[in-house]
């Protein structure tokens, strides 16, 4: 009702003919009209206005906090509460004010410088830490600079930048050189987490330290030279010892190899003389067997066999004188010689015996011509006596 | 006009209420003044009132903050010179202390902080070795420092929340010798790496050596065993046989010597007296 009796009373002003109403006018007439004497229409415009007014206001309480954002709303300054992503309201400035705050992105820093170890060493390290917020107030609220984004240049006024040089220095600073460079890099990396969060906690820094990385750790460039020989060597130990075990390898199955050898020709060795034993005996007893029934004929078949081989074999000199006779003399060095020039130049083979050397077997009967003839001197000889 | 004076009215009230009130943040800390006079201190974040032009107010950040030296040059007690790079966290623990003494001026209070900070590192660092100050004792230097700088910091109403060492950093001059030791003590290793792989090789190929032989002589001695059993058991089976008539056996064994002894090249100078000539000289064969 009021309104339609507002509406009505809004004639009279628009014949004025002040023109079209922009809001100072609007505003403007409100009062005055309120001033009128109409007090009650006038009251009822301002408290349309004021209502209007205070919808705006209250509507730019309104505010929506993204997904991974937090928003912390103060109230005069002072902190009452922090609001989950989703829309929001909050009591409009002056009263509260509300800041975003991004809380799940993960930022990170890097570091990297030479520092002492504990065993007075310098070693070159690389460390990038990964981190996020953890709590919205205490990271707006607690410390100055928590910590300074990426992009800027310098990084190293930020609290989180000092704590972790400091933490990094700390830890390299109570480690062994070979235990940074070694194994220990994840160990190392595990104190530097634990020692900056604990730091970041004491400051309540609202910070959380996701993960820490030794992305590298290396001696200083100017001693590089001398670590890698060292790494060398200790391929070099290794091959030393590898050259040897082949060596080993080599030689230990050879001579198990030489030693069967060696037994297996014992062996055989063993077989063979006791086979040709066996086979002499039983030879010699079947020809005594045979013997014992006519000693006297086989013995003479024997011996006369035998000597019939020897000296179809040989060479011979019949010598068929009377002792007493002592000048007779016998070429041996030559005939000796002969033998020699034979036995060197053919087989000794008894089928080639005639055919092959000419030259030595007329030497030898050369000689034996030279010897019979000295024979039948001393036939001679004897005869004239 | 009501409603003239009612706008006048909200606007006064407006403006009273500004000069008023001030605002401190979560951040901050707030000092009250009347006329120049502290009279109240450690103001909480929020709205306050005060009489307008009587009372004034100053907010202090009630953060903590960061004193961040200069690297400073000490000696440590075998006179080595190292550059120490240090920070301090601090923050105001007594508004109207920390006003007096510094009039409120941060950098007042960072100068006279530092001087404290690098005095009690002199001292710290000229009792200690290197060593000492890079790794066993540097938690103890910064707690040393901690308590020092919270002693003298009493007075500027300030608490040192934390002081720590970031780099502890040789002269270039040492860091060449310690480069150079360094090198010394690699090849140091390398050497004994080299020498341990030498001496665990010749041991090895020692040990081979050593079975070869072992396996060698030892083959040998078997060998010769059996060589042993082979003669031993053809001269009994010889003996067990030749003994059934032992001067046939020298008898053949002699006629079988001859055949074997002469060979073609040799020449036999013979008289016609032997058993073999028996009958060469006579005549008639008889």
């Amino acid at each position: 009702m009021p309104w339609n009796q507002s509406n009505g009373e809004r004639d009279p002003w628009k014949a004025d003919g002040q023109g079209p109403p922009d809001l100072f006018d609007f505003f403007r007439k409100l009062f005055s009209g309120g001033g009128g004497g109409f007090g009650k229409f006038g009251s009822l415009n301002i408290g349309l206005v004021a209502a209007l007014v205070v919808a705006v206001w209250l509507f730019s309480g309104i505010y929506i906090i993204s997904e991974g954002q937090r928003g912390v709303e103060l109230r005069f300054g002072s902190y009452s509460m922090t609001t989950l992503p989703g829309p929001h309201w909050h009591i409009p400035w002056p009263v509260e004010t509300v800041e975003e705050v991004d809380v799940d992105r993960i930022r990170s820093a890097q570091n990297q410088s030479h520092m002492l170890t504990q065993d007075e060493n310098i070693v070159e390290v690389e460390l990038a830490v990964q981190y996020r917020i953890k709590d919205a107030s205490d990271y707006l609220f607690h410390v100055r600079l928590p910590d300074v984004a990426e992009d800027f240049r310098d990084q190293s006024v930020g609290t989180l930048f000092q704590v972790m040089e400091s933490a990094l220095r700390e830890v390299v600073g109570k480690s062994r050189m070979d235990f940074i460079l070694g194994e220990g890099r994840a160990e190392i990396a595990a104190m530097i987490k634990q020692l900056m969060q604990q730091v970041l906690d004491d400051y309540e820094s609202g910070l959380e330290v996701v993960t820490v990385n030794l992305q590298q750790s290396q001696p200083p460039e100017a001693v590089q030279g001398a670590f890698a020989d060292a790494i060398k060597a200790r391929e070099d130990e290794i091959r030393f010892i590898n050259e040897a075990e082949t060596y080993s390898n080599g030689i230990i199955p050879q001579a198990r190899g030489e030693a069967a050898r060696m037994m297996q020709e014992a062996t055989a060795y063993r077989e063979k003389v006791i086979a040709n034993s066996e086979g002499e005996a039983q030879r010699f007893l079947k020809l005594h067997e045979e013997y014992r029934k006519a000693p006297k004929v086989t013995r003479k078949r024997l011996y006369l066999q035998a000597m019939q081989s020897v000296l179809s074999n040989s060479n011979k000199v019949m010598v068929d004188v009377e002792g007493g006779n002592n000048i007779f003399y016998l070429p041996l060095d030559r005939l000796m010689k002969g033998g020699d020039g034979r036995s060197s130049s053919t087989p000794p083979s008894g089928a080639s015996e005639g055919a092959s050397s000419d030259g030595a077997s007329s030497m030898r009967d050369n000689v034996s011509s030279q010897v019979r003839q000295a024979i039948r001197g001393a036939r001679e000889n004897r005869n004239a006596r | 006009m009501p409603a003239k004076i009612l706008l006048a009215v909200v606007g006064l009230l407006a403006i009273v209420l500004y000069f008023s009130t001030y605002i401190v943040d979560e951040r901050e800390k707030a000092l009250l003044f009347r006329l120049g006079e502290i009279v109240e201190s450690d103001i909480e974040p929020g709205l306050h009132f005060k009489y307008p032009l009587i009372n004034n107010a100053e907010v202090f950040d009630a953060r903590i903050l960061t004193l961040n030296a200069r690297p400073e040059s000490f000696l440590t007690v075998e006179k080595k010179n190292v550059t120490v790079d240090f920070f301090a966290k601090w923050r105001i623990r007594d508004v109207s202390q920390y006003y007096r003494a510094t009039r409120g001026d941060e950098r007042n209070a960072q100068s006279r902080l530092s001087q404290i900070m690098k005095d009690g590192l002199r001292n710290e660092f000229g009792k200690r070795t290197i060593q000492q100050a890079v790794s066993g004792e540097r938690s103890e230097i910064m707690n040393v420092l901690r308590g020092k700088a919270n002693s003298l910091a009493e007075e500027l109403g300030i608490e040192v929340v934390d002081v720590r060492v970031s780099r502890i950093d040789l002269p270039d001059d040492v860091s060449g010798a310690v480069y150079s030791r360094m090198r010394a003590e690699r090849n140091r290793v390398a050497r004994d790496f080299r020498a341990r792989g030498m001496e665990e090789a010749e041991r090895i190929r020692a040990r081979a050596d050593r079975e070869r032989t072992e396996i060698v002589a030892g083959a040998y001695r078997d060998a010769e065993k059996i060589r042993g059993d082979g003669d031993a058991k053809s001269a009994s089976t010889y003996a067990e046989a030749y003994n059934a008539d032992p001067e046939f056996y020298a008898f053949l064994r002699s006629i079988s010597a001859y055949e074997s002894a002469f060979g073609g090249s040799d020449t036999l100078v013979l008289e016609p007296d032997s058993e073999f000539f028996n009958y060469f000289g006579q005549q008639g064969g008889n």
